[in-house]
C-alpha cells in the first residue's frame, strides 16, 4: 500500500501565509507562558518535598488540604495520584526555612494526628519494615520456638515478617487482616499476637521525594545549560554535514518546536521536572531528524541539478520525502500516543511533550525548516547581487 | 549462497545468540533502578566547616592548657571564626618560650604577635586535610553502619564539586526512615558524673537545680535534659541533670556494643572498653560510688543509672529501648561516631508498589506500541514489512542484551525510552524501503533497487540518527540517575536499530534474493 507515490504538491507555494500561522501560534505560545504567570515547577527545580500517599479509604483532597493547614502547611499541593480506585494522592509542600526535613516530618505528623488518631498499639504494620516486625514477633514469640534454637526462631519469624512485607510491597497498603492470615506462614497464633501488639494504618507512604533549595537550584541551571548546549550542538552538527542556510532552517524549525510545545506544555498544566524537561531535550533530537532527513535529499537533488532554483528543488525533495515523513510520524506518533495514554502519571507529561511534538515537528519540517532555509539563501544571494 | 551471506548470516547468529545469553533470564540479569525496584536515593552534604570548627577548638584548649602549665596564668583565647582564634594576655617577655610552645603543639597554623595577643589563622592545607578527612571519615562510617543493614548492592559514593557530598543509594530498602535516622545519628556518646542529684535519676526542673546550687551553677557543670518516654515512644516530659562539663570517657573508647539482655529481659546495649577507656572508668567510677552516671547520646541524657561499684571495663547502657533501638543503637556505636553533622539535600524513596505499577504500565504501553507498528509495517510494506519486523525484533533483543551485558541500569524514563526507540527505529527501514521502491518505480531491477536504495538511503539514515544521538549525549550529561538511564537506553536502541536496519535487513534481502536466479518483483 502507498500513500504518496509521485505526488507533486506545491508545498511552497503557500509558505508566506503558513510562516504566518506559526507566527501567530509562537506568539500565541509565548503569551501563553507569560499569561500563566509562574510556571509549574515540579520539586526537583522548585526544592520541596512531595509525598506519595496511599490511603485505605478514598479522601477528599480538600479534607487533605484542611488537614494539612492544620498543621501549618499553609502552601499545600495535593491532587490526585493514579487510577481513580486506588485512593492515592500526591502531598506537596515546599521547604520550610531553616529545617532541611521539616516539611516531611510536619506532614507524617498531620497524616498519623488525622488517620491513626489513637492507635491500638504503639506499631504500625503499614509503616514499619519487615526487620521490626520481625524482631517484634521474636519478642512475642507466639508460635514458642525459641526455647530449642535461637538462630531458627529468628529465621522463623523473619520469613513470616518478609511475606508479610511481600503483600505490602505489591499493594502498597495492607488494608485488611485477611490478607495477612492467608498468608501460609503465618500461624493464626502469631496473626492473634499480631492484632494484640501492632495494627494497620490508615495510610502508607508509597514514595517520597524531597530536594533541598540547594539541589533545585543546580538543577535548573543544568537543565536550562543542557536545552541551550544541545541546540547549539545541533546547529554545528548541521552545519557541519550540510551549509549553514540549512542549519539555519534546522535551528528556527527547532526554536519553533520548542516553544510552541512549550506553551501547549505549560497551558495543559504539566509539571516541570527532570523527566519533562529530559522529554524537551529529546524532542530537540527528533525535530532535527525530520529536518534532516527532508535537507538529506535536497543536497542529494542539488547535487544532481545544480541550475534548478532552490525553490523547486524544495518541493521536489519535500514530495519525494512526504512519503517516509507521514509513516515514521505515525509509527512514532503509535508508541508515543500509548506512552501518553497508558504509561502512568510520572510518564504523562514526557509523553506529552513527545506527542505534540511529532505533529509540530512534522509541520515544522515542511513549512518551516525549508522556507527559512529559501528566505536565508535568498537573503544571501541578494545581497551578494547588490555587491556585484 | 555466496559466502559473504554465510558470514553474515553467522555473525548476526552470533551477535543475537550473546544478546540472549546476557539477557536471558531477564529478572536476574537486568539492573532495574530505584524508581522500579523500589528503594533510596540520599544525598548528603558533610558540614565540613563543623569539623574544621571542633579542631581549631581543640587546639585552641591544648594551647591553652599548655600554656597555663608553662606557668602563664593569665591567658585566654576566643574563637574568631570555624579558622581563627585570639589568645590575650600573654606577656612579651616569655616570648622565647611561648614561640617554642606554639611551634611544638601547633604546627598547622599561622600566627602573629599584636601587642599583648597573638592571632592564629589556620593554614590552608591544614584545613582542607581537616575537610577532606571528615568527608572521607563520614564516607567510612556510614558505609559501616549500611553493611549491618545488609542491603545488596548499596551504593555510597563521594560526590559533588567541593567534593564534601555523599550519594547514597539503597536498592529494595523498605523502612526509610529507619536508613535515614541510622545515617544520620551523630552517634556522639559520653559518659558524665552527674553533680545532682546524688543517687541516680534527675529532677523535674531547671529550677530545682538551681536551686541547690543557690542560682548559680558552679564552673564545670552544665545543665542537661533527657526525655521521659512511655512504652509507645511519645515523649511525655522532661528530666534535668546537673552533669560535669568534661566527660569521663567518649564513644571513642568503645571498643565494641552489643545488642543485649538487662535483668528483666529488657533491651540493652552492652559495652565494652578499650584498655585506656578501661582503666578511666574503674577510676571514675571507683571514686564516685552513689554518684550518677549520665549516659549523654547527641547532648541529651538517655538514662542516669546510680554508680553502684566500680566498673571496669563493661557495662550496659539500658533505657526504654525496643530491640530494634538497641540494635541500631549498637550498630552506630560500633560504627563511631560521624566526625561532623550530615544534612540531607535530596531524598528519593520509592516504594517497591509504586515501582511495580510503574513496570507493569511501562510494558502495557511498550506492548501495544509494538503491536501497532507491527501491524502497521505489514499493511504498508507486505512481505518486505516482516523483513522490518524480524529486524525490529532483532533490535529489541540486542537492545536488553547490551543492556545486560553492560550492566546499565534500567530506569522508568529508561522504559520510555526503548517505547521511543521502537517507533524511531523502523524509520530506519523507512528511508531504505522508501528509497527501494522509489527506485523500482523508476524502472530498476530488483537487485539493483536494493543496492540503490541501501546505499543513498544510507546518509539519511546515518545524520538522522546521530542527531538523536546528540541529544542522548546531552542529556547523559546532565542527567542524574532516571535521566541517565533514558539515555543510555536511546542510545543503544539507536545503535541497535543502526545495526539491524543496515546490516541485518540487508542481509535479509540479500538471502531472498539469492535464492533465484532472476527475482521479478519484490513485496513491498
Amino acid at each position: 500500500m502507498e500513500f504518496f507515490r509521485d505526488t507533486s504538491i506545491d508545498f511552497m507555494k503557500y509558505r508566506k501565509y503558513f510562516v504566518i500561522v506559526s507566527g501567530v501560534m509562537l506568539s500565541a505560545s509565548i503569551l501563553a507562558v507569560f499569561v500563566t504567570g509562574e510556571l509549574n515547577l515540579g520539586v526537583d527545580f522548585a526544592g520541596g518535598t512531595q509525598l506519595t500517599v496511599k490511603f485505605h479509604e478514598p479522601q477528599e483532597i480538600n479534607d487533605l488540604r484542611a488537614m494539612t493547614a492544620d498543621a501549618g502547611i499553609e502552601d499545600a499541593q495535593i491532587q490526585q495520584f493514579g487510577d481513580a480506585g486506588d485512593n492515592e494522592a500526591l502531598i506537596r509542600t515546599s521547604t520550610v526555612p531553616g529545617q532541611d526535613e521539616g516539611s516531611q516530618q510536619l506532614v507524617m505528623d498531620a497524616l498519623n494526628r488525622n488517620f491513626n488518631a489513637s492507635p491500638p498499639s504503639g506499631f504500625d504494620i503499614n509503616q514499619q519494615g519487615s526487620d521490626a516486625l520481625s524482631s517484634l514477633l521474636f519478642d512475642k514469640d507466639p508460635d514458642q520456638v525459641r526455647a530449642q534454637d535461637e538462630e531458627v526462631a529468628r529465621n522463623h519469624y523473619d520469613e513470616m515478617a518478609k511475606s508479610i512485607s511481600d503483600v505490602r510491597r505489591r499493594e502498597g497498603l495492607l488494608e485488611s487482616w485477611d490478607e495477612v492470615s492467608s498468608l501460609p506462614l503465618v500461624s493464626a497464633e502469631a496473626l492473634a499476637a499480631m492484632k494484640q501488639n501492632t495494627h494497620l494504618g490508615e495510610f502508607a507512604v508509597l514514595g517520597v521525594e524531597s530536594v533541598g533549595p540547594q539541589i533545585g537550584s543546580e538543577l535548573r541551571r543544568k537543565g536550562i545549560f543542557a536545552i541551550v548546549a544541545s541546540l547549539v550542538g545541533m546547529l554545528a552538527y548541521i552545519w557541519f554535514r550540510f551549509e549553514l542556510r540549512f542549519g539555519i532552517g534546522a535551528l528556527v524549525a527547532l526554536t519553533h518546536d520548542v516553544l510552541i510545545v512549550l506553551g501547549l506544555f505549560v497551558i495543559a498544566g504539566f509539571e516541570f521536572n527532570l523527566t519533562t524537561i529530559a522529554g524537551f531535550l529529546t524532542l530537540v533530537g527528533y525535530s532535527v531528524n525530520d529536518s534532516v532527513v527532508v535537507f538529506d535529499r535536497v543536497r542529494e537533488n542539488l547535487r544532481r541539478s545544480r541550475r534548478e532554483p532552490l525553490v523547486d528543488v524544495m518541493n521536489k525533495s519535500l514530495n519525494q520525502t512526504l512519503s517516509r515523513t507521514v509513516l515514521t510520524s505515525s509509527t512514532t506518533l503509535m508508541v508515543v500516543g500509548s506512552l501518553l495514554f497508558l504509561g502512568g502519571d510520572v510518564l504523562r507529561g514526557f509523553a506529552f511533550i513527545l506527542t505534540v511534538g511529532v505533529f509540530v515537528g512534522t509541520y515544522s519540517s515542511i513549512y518551516v525548516a525549508s522556507p527559512f532555509a529559501l528566505f536565508w539563501e535568498n537573503l544571501v544571494t541578494r545581497r551578494a547581487g547588490r555587491a556585484s | 549462497m555466496s559466502r559473504t551471506l554465510v558470514w553474515r548470516g553467522a555473525l548476526i547468529v552470533f551477535v543475537l545468540a550473546v544478546a540472549l545469553l546476557s539477557a536471558y533470564p531477564l529478572e536476574e540479569n537486568l539492573n532495574l533502578g530505584l524508581d522500579l525496584q523500589g528503594g533510596i536515593h540520599l544525598v548528603l552534604q558533610v558540614e565540613v566547616e563543623d569539623a574544621v570548627r571542633s579542631e581549631s577548638t581543640k587546639d585552641m584548649d591544648r594551647l591553652l592548657q599548655e600554656l597555663r602549665d608553662a606557668g602563664l596564668g593569665t591567658v585566654s583565647a576566643s574563637l574568631a571564626s570555624s579558622t581563627e582564634f585570639e589568645v590575650v594576655g600573654v606577656p612579651r617577655a616569655r616570648d622565647s618560650e611561648v614561640t617554642r610552645i606554639v611551634t611544638e603543639y601547633l604546627p598547622g597554623w599561622n600566627w602573629q604577635r599584636s601587642g599583648d595577643s597573638i592571632e592564629f589563622r589556620m593554614e590552608i592545607a591544614n584545613s582542607a586535610e581537616i575537610r577532606n578527612l571528615a568527608v572521607v571519615q563520614a564516607l567510612e562510617t556510614i558505609r559501616n553502619r549500611i553493611d549491618e543493614f545488609g542491603v545488596a548492592e548499596p551504593l555510597i559514593q563521594r560526590q559533588g564539586m567541593e567534593g564534601d557530598r555523599i550519594v547514597v543509594q539503597l536498592p529494595g530498602v523498605d523502612d526509610p526512615e529507619r536508613v535515614k535516622k541510622l545515617i544520620k545519628n551523630t552517634a556522639f556518646l559520653e559518659f558524665r558524673l552527674v553533680a545532682y542529684p546524688l543517687g541516680g535519676g534527675g529532677v523535674g526542673s531547671r529550677e530545682q537545680i538551681m536551686a541547690n546550687y543557690g542560682g548559680s551553677l558552679p564552673a564545670g557543670v552544665e545543665i542537661l535534659t533527657g526525655n521521659i518516654e512511655d512504652d509507645k515512644g511519645v515523649i511525655l516530659g522532661e528530666q534535668f541533670y546537673a552533669v560535669e562539663d568534661r566527660p569521663v570517657i567518649t564513644g571513642r573508647d568503645l571498643r565494641t556494643a552489643r545488642p543485649g539482655l538487662g535483668e528483666f529481659n529488657q533491651p540493652v546495649v552492652n559495652f565494652y572498653l578499650t584498655h585506656e577507656g578501661g582503666k578511666l572508668f574503674a577510676e571514675a567510677t571507683g571514686n564516685n560510688v552513689g554518684k550518677g552516671l549520665a549516659v549523654v547520646l547527641d547532648g541529651k541524657v538517655a538514662t542516669a543509672p546510680n554508680i553502684r561499684s566500680r566498673i571496669s571495663d563493661s557495662g550496659i547502657i539500658e533505657g526504654n529501648f525496643t530491640r530494634q533501638e538497641v540494635e541500631d543503637l549498637s550498630t552506630v556505636l560500633r560504627s563511631g561516631a560521624l566526625p561532623a553533622g550530615i544534612t540531607y539535600l535530596e531524598e528519593r524513596t520509592v516504594g517497591p508498589a509504586l515501582g511495580q505499577d510503574s513496570i507493569d504500565r511501562g510494558l502495557k504501553a511498550g506492548a501495544i506500541g509494538l503491536a501497532l507498528v507491527i501491524v502497521t509495517m505489514l499493511i504498508v510494506y507486505k512481505g518486505s514489512g516482516i523483513n522490518a519486523i524480524v529486524a525490529l525484533s532483532l533490535n529489541i533483543v540486542l537492545l536488553f542484551g547490551v543492556l545486560a551485558y553492560l550492566g546499565a541500569t534500567l530506569t522508568l524514563p529508561g522504559i520510555a525510552g526503548i517505547i521511543l526507540t521502537i517507533g524511531m527505529a523502523v524509520d530506519a527501514n523507512v528511508l531504505v524501503f522508501e528509497r527501494i521502491r522509489e527506485e523500482l518505480r523508476h524502472g530498476r531491477t530488483v537487485k539493483s533497487a536494493v543496492d540503490a536504495g541501501f546505499g543513498k538511503a544510507l546518509s539519511s539514515v546515518m545524520d538522522a540518527n546521530i542527531t538523536t544521538l546528540i541529544a542522548a549525549l546531552f542529556l547523559f550529561q546532565f542527567g542524574t540517575g532516571p535521566i541517565r538511564g533514558f539515555a543510555v537506553t536511546l542510545s543503544i536502541g539507536i545503535l541497535a536499530s543502526l545495526f539491524s536496519a543496515i546490516f541485518v535487513s540487508r542481509w535479509i534481502f540479500d538471502l531472498i534474493l539469492s535464492r533465484r536466479r532472476r527475482v521479478e518483483r519484490l513485496s513491498i
